[in-house]
């Protein structure tokens, strides 16, 4: 258990009940240049801007109860990710995403959301694969190439020291909605299996399948979110 | 080291700037560059509006937590015809790039280059930021010198305590706020509005114009005299005045807070709201510039502050509200002010950040009931070692006083405390320097002998010695002293880490001697100091605020290079020749100056202002706490 399920636990423990509202987000434009704590940051003053009856963490330090499914990179932007906000009373999710998408800064909104009552596991925990897109000159061929491929080599630091993974086994699918400069794929996430979209783009260079360059302008949207075992995957909204 | 290669930017139509995402994926913190962050207004780029850029010569983190900027921000963004928009300096890695890629330094807001501004206004808070003056003038595609500049270029000019002696910078801004913005501001752009309106361009006939504006100074109508290295006094131009004074904002309550600033998206230095309390202080410490130029003191009334603090939390979703002033302390209501909000806030899962208080019972209720969490430390400023030479900066506190609420605090379970000083404080001798370390001491003992007295377990204490260097600076009754040499500095510091050496529960903590005796050349400085700072900017100098990039040798080689010596600057100045600072009246009059001074010398006690009115001149702004 880390950290943050810890106080969750600590949490859960002294109140009876715990309303979740999980909603479905999009970040473009300037605040997808923040990282993953600020990012949180912004949607905790949101949500205090907002007035809504946010449950605390117990202990000294109270902090809001939000979790997000899957943290997300500097310069990434998204069309499918979801956070988890607990509420003290049952809140109707409408009227959260109304309130919110009010306080929260140009270039973020919650598109929907749903109420969640006493949720089993934490959220993060559910997410299994996800869907990404890569849009840069070019781009399409040689990402689908890799599917075609055995493995994929490419260098990782690990423990300071360089080791070469596979990241094959990570890759899913590419999805049929691609364009020649706008490769869509899905691949695993979460905490257990996950591939980066930037891990991706280097072992592309690596593989001298792209050009340094034209990877450093590659725009990426993460698509979607699932949970479940592939190819039995489900939407996150329904899974508690 | 290489000359910085300048930018080539000429853009006479708006464009707007876009940053590659390579480049910014590439930099440290991106979002920095991106604006974008609630609160921000965007106005309409259009010929009607007198456009301003807030320019803050440092990192985007620092400069969001600036009073000044959010304040400004609202005046200028508060009339239909005004509008402001903000710049900050780039970090190194960006300034790189942005010079690569050929990116001109813009505007968060509408992504403007800085050179389509009306008015680039700086707001200079500390002397080592000039150099990223320079470094956005010139990203922006703006002539470095205020002679450079054609009819259509920005008006370009300072804000901020700085300005008090702006000469080492006068020969690159157009123009100079003396004292408080908020009411100038408007006064300035609407002067530029109506030239603007009028269709005519005669940039000289406009400076002249700005000049007869009470509290702005047009450096270029002021042309310095000097006799055999010696400042003279100004040849002054027809039509300028020949002191220009100091604006305040009589009533605080009046002005129009930010009660919805910025709020910014990346982590900033202190990610909390502001509240300032009062202007000024009462206290009149000798070697404290701020404790003169914002005099006199001036008061927020409870009711207001109360109600902004509350409302600033809800606008903006900050979880800390920080209390601001110079002394706060001294607010005469600071009891019910932070009780309201504390009630407030303990209720909204919010807390009130308090900035170091006097020590006393109240002060220790106070940080309990406002860090429900842990004790935090306390903290002190005695400045000096000795009670004579506390006397003679008129620094009120005696070491019986700091003993006795030591104990106190002490018995109530802190442990931690920080001592600040500073070296090289006129009249000061070794015994004095000695005195620091001996407070230190015995502050170490008292602890244990405290917890022994009361048959509590001692912990291990943390007890902390700062020392920083005093620095000469104008409008202050020390504004003719000698500044300590780097090797004085040095050896006094030396003497304190040897005395401090064994005591494992003190820690000793000194700063860079080099930046604070540069500081101080700027702090007394002459516009011979002009271009000795361009040819430092070009030779690759920014960020001289930050010790990893200041740059000494280089420095010093160029100060010579002009000829210039850096005893030109640092010597004692007899109190009867003329100084750079001569034509500014920031309303405290020089012989009460000279007053104080002598009264230094026989270490002699002034009042401070609450208790008696010592008649410094300030009260010809009929405001605050004078009669
Ligand atoms: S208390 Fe003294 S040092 Fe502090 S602001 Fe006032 S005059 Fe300056
Ligand atoms: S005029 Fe008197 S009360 Fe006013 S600031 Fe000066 S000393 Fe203080």
């Amino acid at each position: 258990m880390n950290a943050q399920e810890q106080l969750r636990e600590m949490t859960r423990k002294q109140h009876q009940h715990e309303y979740v509202c999980r909603g479905l987000f999009e970040r473009k434009g300037a605040l997808s240049y923040i990282g993953h704590l600020d990012l949180k940051a912004v949607f905790e003053r949101a949500l205090r801007r907002a007035g809504l009856p946010i449950l605390y963490s117990q202990g000294f330090n109270p902090r809001p109860m939000i979790v997000f499914a899957l943290p997300l990179g500097v310069g990434i932007d998204t069309e499918g990710d979801w956070l988890d906000v607990s509420m003290e009373v049952p809140f109707d999710p409408d009227e959260y995403v109304r309130r919110i998408n009010a306080e929260l800064p140009e270039g973020l909104k919650v598109i929907r959301a749903v109420s969640i009552d006493e949720p089993q596991n934490s959220i993060m925990s559910v997410v299994t694969c996800a869907e990404y897109r890569i849009e840069a000159k070019g781009i399409t061929k040689p990402v689908l190439d890799l599917f075609s491929k055995q493995e994929v080599i490419t260098m990782k630091k690990s423990k300071g020291r360089e080791i070469e993974v596979d990241i094959r086994p990570l890759l899913i699918k590419p999805l049929t909605s691609s364009t020649p400069d706008s490769v869509e794929y899905m691949c695993y996430a979460g905490s257990t299996k996950n591939l980066r979209p930037d891990v991706l783009l280097k072992a592309l260079c690596e593989s001298g399948g792209f050009s340094k360059e034209e990877a450093d302008e590659a725009r990426v949207t993460r698509i979607a979110l699932y949970g479940g075992e592939y190819p039995d995957i489900s939407a996150i909204e329904g899974l508690t | 080291m290489e000359t910085r290669p300048l930018l080539i930017y000429n853009s006479d139509m708006h464009e707007e700037v876009k940053v590659p995402h390579s480049v910014l994926m590439s930099v440290e913190s991106p979002g920095r560059y991106v604006g974008g962050e609630k609160n921000q207004i965007v106005k309409p780029i259009d010929d009607s509006i007198v456009r301003t850029v807030f320019c803050f010569p440092d990192v985007y983190e620092i400069g969001m937590s600036n009073l000044a900027l959010q304040i400004l921000y609202k005046v200028l963004n508060g009339p239909e015809w005004s509008s402001c928009e903000r710049a900050f300096s780039p970090w190194p890695d960006m300034d790189k790039k942005m010079r690569e890629h050929n990116i001109p330094l813009y505007s968060l807001e509408t992504k403007s280059p800085l050179n389509e501004f009306d008015v680039i206004a700086f707001s200079l808070g500390y002397e080592m930021c000039f150099t990223n003056v320079l470094q956005m003038l010139d990203l922006g595609g703006v002539p470095l010198l205020s002679k450079d500049r054609k009819d259509s270029d920005p008006v370009v000019v300072a804000g901020g305590p700085v300005t008090c002696n702006i000469e080492p910078m006068a020969d690159f801004f157009d123009a100079a706020f003396i004292g408080e913005g908020e009411e100038v501001d408007l006064e300035f752009t609407r002067v530029i509005k109506e030239f603007k309106d009028s269709g005519k361009k005669d940039r000289k006939a406009l400076l002249k114009r700005l000049a007869s504006i009470d509290g702005v100074y047009v450096p270029g109508l002021y042309t310095p005299k000097f006799e055999n290295g010696k400042f003279k006094g100004y040849d002054i131009e027809d039509g300028a005045p020949a002191t220009v004074h100091k604006r305040i904002v009589k009533d605080l309550d009046s002005v129009d807070y930010p009660l919805s600033p910025v709020v910014p998206n990346n982590n900033v230095v202190h990610d909390r709201a502001y509240l300032e309390l009062f202007r000024g202080c009462i206290r009149g410490c000798r070697f404290c510039q701020a404790g003169y130029l914002y005099r006199p003191v001036r008061e927020k009334s409870m009711k207001t502050l109360c109600e902004q603090g509350i409302t600033i939390m809800n606008n903006t979703g900050y979880d800390e509200l920080g209390i601001l002033s110079l002394s706060t302390s001294d607010y005469s209501e600071l009891g019910p002010l932070t009780d309201g909000l504390l009630e407030v806030f303990n209720k909204q899962h919010s807390s009130l950040s308090l900035p170091s208080l006097r020590i006393d019972n109240f002060a220790l209720d106070l940080m309990e009931k406002a860090s429900q969490t842990r004790k935090t430390g306390l903290t002190f400023a005695p400045e000096a070692g000795t009670q004579r030479l506390r006397d003679v900066i008129n620094k009120g506190i005696c070491e019986d006083d700091i003993m006795s609420s030591l104990e106190l605090a002490f018995k109530g379970g802190w442990s931690t405390v920080k001592l600040y000083f500073m070296l090289g404080l006129p009249t000061e001798t070794m015994e004095d320097v000695e005195g620091i370390a001996n407070l230190a001491i015995k502050i170490e003992k008292l602890y244990f002998d405290t917890m022994r007295s009361i048959g509590a377990k001692p912990r291990k204490p943390e007890i902390t010695v700062s020392t920083s260097m005093f620095i000469p600076k104008p409008f202050t009754p020390f504004e003719w002293e000698d500044q300590n040499t780097e090797e004085e500095f040095i050896q006094k510091q030396t003497t304190i880490r040897n005395m401090l050496k064994k005591h494992r529960n003190i820690r000793y903590i000194w700063h860079d001697v080099k930046t604070s005796c540069w500081e101080g050349i700027y702090a007394r400085g002459d516009r011979r100091l002009c271009p000795v700072i361009l040819e430092g900017y070009k030779k690759g100098s920014i960020f001289d605020a930050w010790d990893q990039f200041f740059d000494y040798g280089l420095w010093t080689q160029i100060l010579h290079d002009h000829g210039l010596k850096w005893e030109d600057y640092t010597r004692g100045r007899d109190v009867d020749d003329p100084l750079p600072w001569d034509n500014i009246d920031v309303g405290v009059r020089k012989d009460f100056l000279k007053r104080e001074r002598e009264k230094a010398y026989k270490e002699q006690i002034t009042p401070n202002c609450r208790q008696q009115c010592s008649g410094c001149g300030a009260t010809c702004y009929k405001a605050g706490i004078c009669p």
